[in-house]
């Protein structure tokens, strides 16, 4: 809100600066009381209820940093923590690399919508019912576990993929990777079209290898593209919370909750809604720097 | 630059003015509804003129489909009684959160029907609930209406604040009677016969007998229960889960270790992970299902009407499926006993109607209504044994009846906010260290209990 006249103060239109600051401050009225009524004042409401014990969602006793001090000595939550990374590092990355994969192999086949389509087709399903469905390939028993019965099929052990700790947080990026690859795909396939022909005419021309133009011509044109597909992959991280709550409710123990879990658990099983808003402020903390980035990188290259 | 920095000082102050409003508001919620409540009496007092017929009350709890039909039958029959209409509604999820909202902003419902005790406590102590006595029902009067035991769980600081409504038994083993008898087995009383049964039903090509369901982590929390209760005794029971209770204490870790005598790889249906995989309803399907690969499934009273029902219409009580007596410890304190889980009734408010609904209530004429319906035993005495429907239900309401002593569900007794007691178990029936586990758990649920206070 803040920055919004600040090109006004930069001299391109210091008349209406000057002679009209009263109709800028009334047009912007309507977004300021929007931005405050549901932006600002949850998130001072927010902080003010995480230095409370805040039971039952009320403010009923200040409680200093007492809530951030016992999250961090909690080994759920730190294992909450580690499981977001994994997230941001196997989902953002496979998600990426796959959508990258397939988006630059079907430009150069003739049925690419049909491969487009196929990969997009899970986007269009809501998360919920993407993790119920995968519930049900990944039952340990064989005879409703699609996973389980595959494996029958080749004479292997079935696998209880939600149960064993080892496996259980691969099993959901999996459904993670699976339900955003098409997002990723079309996002850079789009991309992939606006490299101009000349350029990989000229670098075919000058006798660069297929693996060349890949590396040193396609990556690079399309590194803005990538870089906003992580930071949004990211923020979905940080956020999730469908895909465990559904298919493992954080189990088996809690080995597979995350943060976003860790706080609707602290909220709305315990009643500690102090806690609850202590998790969501070290989520926006997370969040500022992605964030804080991710516009950076908007204006540079809109400068560009 | 300098306004906009004056203007976004500005919205940071009306920001904080809003959000010191607001905390204004919460603090004066008790006083609103104070006031509500005094309308309310003089309301009460204005009516008092005309005849008592008439009147309507709301009433919530977390039931819908059939379980919702079956309570409708006992708010027609109060209104068939008294004249007074009771209005049903349902909050599905979220239910406690939904309740201390509409409390706190002044309007809640008459009465509230609520599972587990952390939250009856919690919402007695804020002041939202109101003592059975406060509706001019004296608690000593009801005693008689209640096997011992009933109506403990319901007093907070001494005060009784919820009755209970209904239950169902924790205490029942499910097998199939069909196979037991094809293999020539009898029906284990102790925890040996009962081991020595998983053994015999595997020499008789059983593979995996005993199934579990324990991603959902609440069927461990019971098993640990009816485990516990039976080694240590009711009073031990009690004591471990309330807030004078020591989880460090050997008799958990004593107790824990004999369930995993039986929950371990040799006799669960797909082996530990497999069960840590498997839900609830899956493992009754494990048992019941037309296909089944297992022959014994340990959860409460419910799993009857859920497998007969929703995972094989063609099951037959007593032929294909039956229960037995969850099994007894040699050298145990609490052979006999009976565990339940149950939901508590509570007023909110005094507004005319709210007595004569607690009190219908805790009548033989509402359990007998509510008992035929099949969906739930009932805990009034004076409900007849023929009042339930089905066989299944009726040894139900016989076993607490005849029971030596009965408990409370412990897990639903806990502090709202004392650590994931299942998640726990979960570690623990995958072989992770006994002392380690228990000492943080011990920790956090003595922290939660410190904060009810």
């Amino acid at each position: 809100m803040a920055a919004q006249p600040h090109p006004a103060a930069s001299g391109t239109s210091v008349r209406f600066e000057r002679t009209k600051p009263l109709v800028v401050a009334i047009f912007l009225l309507p977004a300021a009381i929007l931005l405050i009524v549901f932006m600002v004042y949850p998130v001072l409401y927010t902080l003010r209820l995480s230095i409370d014990r805040g039971l039952g969602g009320n403010f009923t006793r200040i409680v200093g940093l007492d809530n951030y001090a016992s999250l961090f000595k909690d080994p759920t939550f730190i294992q909450a923590i580690v499981n977001n990374l994994l997230w941001i590092v196997f989902y953002t990355g496979f998600v990426i690399g796959l959508g990258l994969m397939i988006a630059v192999v079907a430009m150069r086949v003739r049925y690419e919508t049909v491969i487009k389509a196929i990969v997009f087709l899970p986007m269009a399903i809501a998360a919920t019912a993407l993790a119920v469905i995968w519930e049900f390939v990944y039952q340990p028993d064989p005879s409703v576990g699609l996973l389980n019965a595959i494996i029958g099929f080749f004479h292997g052990p079935a696998l209880s993929w939600l149960g064993d700790q080892s496996l259980v947080n691969a099993a959901l990026i999996t459904v993670g990777i699976w339900g955003s690859t098409g997002f990723a795909t079309v996002i850079l396939s789009a991309a992939l079209k606006g490299i101009p022909t000349e350029v990989l005419e000229a670098a075919r021309t000058d006798g660069a290898n297929e693996f060349q133009i890949f590396y040193r011509i396609i990556v690079p044109m399309v590194s803005l593209p990538i870089s906003v597909l992580a930071v949004t992959l990211t923020v979905n991280v940080i956020k999730l919370f469908d895909i465990p709550y559904v298919m493992t409710h954080g189990g088996p123990g809690t080995s597979s909750r995350v943060i976003a879990f860790q706080m609707y658990i602290q909220g709305f099983n315990s009643g500690q809604f102090g806690q609850a808003a202590a998790v969501a402020v070290v989520m926006l903390i997370i969040m500022i720097p992605i964030m804080a980035f991710n516009i950076r990188r908007f204006r540079t290259s809109a400068v560009v | 630059m300098n306004r906009s920095l004056r203007v976004l000082s500005l919205f940071m102050t009306t920001a904080l003015v809003l959000a010191a409003c607001s905390s204004g508001t919460a603090t004066n919620a008790p006083a609103e509804s104070a006031a509500a409540s005094a309308g309310a009496s003089a309301a009460e007092s204005a009516a008092a003129g005309s005849p008592a017929a008439g009147g309507s009350i709301t009433v919530t709890s977390l039931w819908g489909g059939s379980e919702q039909d079956a309570f409708q039958k006992v708010l027609d029959g109060f209104q068939a009684a008294t004249g007074i209409t009771a209005t049903y509604q349902a909050q599905r999820t979220d239910y406690a959160t939904v309740l201390q909202t509409k409390i706190t902003s002044g309007s809640p419902p008459d009465v509230a029907i609520m599972p587990g005790l952390g939250f009856l406590r919690q919402f007695a102590r804020s002041g939202g609930l109101k003592k059975v006595s406060d509706l001019g029902i004296d608690p000593a009067s009801l005693a008689a209406n209640y096997p011992p035991g009933i109506l403990d769980p319901g007093m907070v600081d001494g005060e009784l604040y919820g009755i209970m409504v209904k239950f169902n038994s924790k205490s029942t083993v499910w097998y199939r009677p069909d196979v037991f008898t094809k293999d020539t087995i009898s029906v284990p009383k102790t925890w040996d016969e009962f081991k020595a049964a998983l053994d015999a039903l595997q020499a008789k090509g059983e593979k995996t007998p005993l199934a579990l369901g324990a991603k959902d982590a609440w069927t461990l929390t019971d098993w640990f229960e009816e485990v516990y209760l039976r080694q240590a005794g009711p009073d031990a029971y009690k004591k471990l889960f309330s807030a004078d209770g020591d989880w460090t204490d050997p008799t958990v870790a004593t107790a824990i270790n004999a369930m995993k005598e039986v929950l371990n790889e040799k006799y669960v249906t797909g082996g530990i992970k497999g069960a840590l995989g498997t839900s609830f309803t899956d493992g009754i399907a494990e048992a019941f299902s037309a296909t089944p690969k297992a022959v014994v499934y340990f959860e409460g009273g419910f799993v009857g009407g859920i497998a007969t029902g929703q995972t094989n219409t063609a099951l037959k009580p007593g032929e294909t499926i039956d229960w037995f007596d969850f099994p007894s410890f040699a050298s145990g304190a609490g052979t006999g006993a009976a565990e339940i889980g149950g939901d508590e009734i509570a007023a909110l408010t005094t507004n005319p109607g709210v007595k004569e609904f607690i009190q219908y209530m805790t009548t033989a004429d509402a359990g007998t209504i509510w008992a035929k319906t099949g969906a739930i035993i009932s805990p009034v005495k004076a409900v007849a044994a023929d009042a339930y429907p089905t066989d299944l239900a009726k040894k139900e309401a016989a076993q607490v009846a005849g029971a030596t002593a009965v408990v409370y569900d412990g897990s639903d007794t806990l502090p709202a906010a004392a650590p994931d007691m299942g998640a726990m178990l979960q570690n623990a029936i995958q072989g992770q260290d006994l002392t380690g586990l228990l000492s943080t758990f011990n920790d956090g649920v003595k922290a939660a209990w410190a904060g009810e206070k």
